[in-house]
């Protein structure tokens, strides 16, 4: 499997302490890959400096082509969209941030990917907390990126918001998308990941494929090896 | 692509039809009401040029603050840092469709002012003045990217945008003389760019190009300055070190 990219000794400090203390991760073409972790685990950070938006105090990272940032879809965990412009202004707005200028075609096919096509002419403040999400992953994808970073895509959703979101991860996915993604919900992850990579306290403390995981920790599922792991 | 965030910034200002109509209806009050009150031909022109300053003072300062803090915490630099768009092509395009409207709101407001008070320029003095309005508006946006850099939520920002500007605007000539005022007072008054603003748009409506543009130039090696502190304090997130504190950026 061909990788996209490589961590090596990734450290991160703030002031004293130490956030990320040298980790190793590879992200590979095709795949849905984890992060797990508890809350101030390291894992938004680590995140940060893959996308190149926190440098690293040491380690590197390598990417697979030159300029990764025109490859490269982000969505973090706030909604750093326009609110004053509606959703198909911040899809333009953001293609022109990653140098495109999409045309019609291209932004109706964006809000049909992503089920915002009754709601291209309302402004990004009056969506509901779903469709936020879902023109938060939408600006992920103006630039037809090979990889997208989802740094807890379904937080603060209700059910029927979550399902739609996982429902469009898997879309991507299977349209050969890669994908990271961050959460807290161990279903969630099971059911979207091909891969898992668990942080705790600013390290990797396990990695691998969920059936990988359950038989080299001895557990059923994920809730109980994080439960393990983070004792 | 720059002229795409460009026109999509000044139409987003534009949209903000409650903002742009205090914008334009606070100054023309303020003009009209004293201007009536004040029934003095002389007095009028000082307060044309007061009233366009201090416009444009707290249309930049305060507007741009509030602004920048409200983007900077919803992540927008944090996530135009993993774009391949500079965060400077950002702040450029933004700052240009600032000068945008405050442009048009100091001209209607001028334009009120020279049927009102019945004031008269010719070309050379309003292309003059127009380009004083445009340097002023970009050292006072600049002093707003500074304000929000300083500030960690509304309350601060609110906080440090009033104290840099209040005191700007009493130890500037924009509505009264400071010529009985106190030494320190006077002293106080020549740190402040506001003051050369001022009198640069004072010198102008008044005719008199060479003094406005001696005021203009220092006005200029203000915002040189103060553009080089929004630069060197300039945060990407609440959580980023500046690099005016802290010697390296984050």
């Amino acid at each position: 499997m061909e990788s996209l990219v490589s961590t090596v000794r990734l450290l991160k400090r703030y002031g004293d302490r130490t956030v990320v203390k040298g980790i190793d991760l590879q992200i590979n073409r095709g795949e849905v890959l984890a992060i797990i972790g508890p809350n101030g685990a390291g894992k938004s950070t680590t995140l940060e400096m893959v996308i190149g938006v926190r440098k690293p105090d040491e380690g590197t990272v390598r990417y697979w082509c030159q300029e990764p940032n025109k490859h490269i879809g982000v969505q973090l965990q706030t909604t750093p969209f326009f609110p004053e412009l509606n959703t198909q202004e911040n899809l333009r707005l953001f293609a022109a941030f990653y140098g495109v200028n999409i045309t019609d075609q291209q932004l109706n096919d964006t809000l049909a990917r992503c089920g915002l096509e009754g709601a291209r002419k309302t402004d990004a403040s009056k969506l509901s907390g779903g469709q936020q999400k879902r023109l938060a992953i939408a600006m992920t994808l103006v630039h037809n990126p090979e990889l997208i970073f989802l740094d807890e895509p379904t937080a603060a959703l209700d059910p029927r918001a979550r399902h739609e979101i996982r429902e469009l991860i898997s879309k991507l996915a299977a349209a050969g998308t890669s994908i990271v993604f961050t959460s807290h919900d161990m279903e969630e992850v099971e059911k979207l990941a091909t891969r898992v990579i668990m942080i705790a306290d600013g390290q990797v403390r396990a990695s691998g494929t969920l059936e990988q995981l359950k038989q080299k920790h001895q557990v059923h599922n994920l809730e109980q090896l994080y439960l393990t792991l983070t004792e | 692509m720059r002229m795409i965030v460009f026109k999509t910034m000044l139409g987003s200002l534009f949209r903000d039809a409650q903002t742009l109509f205090w914008s334009i209806a606070f100054p023309i009050g303020l003009l009209v009401g004293l201007g009536t009150y004040f029934d003095d031909p002389q007095y009028s022109q000082q307060l044309l040029a007061g009233v366009l300053t201090m416009s444009v003072l707290f249309g930049s300062l305060n507007i741009t603050a509030f602004g920048v803090l409200q983007q900077r915490n919803r992540g927008v630099y944090k996530l135009l840092k993993a774009t391949p768009f500079s965060i400077a092509s950002f702040v450029s395009c933004l700052t240009g469709a600032r000068t945008v409207v405050g442009l048009i709101v100091s001209l209607v407001t001028l334009a009120v002012g020279m049927m009102v008070f019945h004031v008269s320029f010719n070309a050379l003095s309003l292309l003059m003045l127009v380009l004083i309005l445009i340097l002023g508006t970009i050292c006072f946006v600049s002093l707003g990217f500074v304000a929000a850099n300083f500030a960690q939520n509304e309350g601060q920002v609110n906080m440090i945008s009033n104290l840099t500007g209040m005191p700007m605007l009493f130890l500037s000539e924009a509505f009264y003389s400071l010529e009985n005022a106190p030494v320190w007072v006077q002293m106080l008054s020549k740190c402040s760019p506001f003051t050369y603003f001022v009198q640069a748009a004072e010198a102008t409506v008044q005719g008199n190009l060479s003094a406005a543009f001696f005021y203009a130039l220092i006005l200029g090696c203000f915002t040189l300055l103060v553009l080089a502190l929004a630069v060197l304090s300039f945060r990407w997130d609440s959580e980023s070190k500046r690099m005016i504190r802290l010697g390296s950026a984050n």
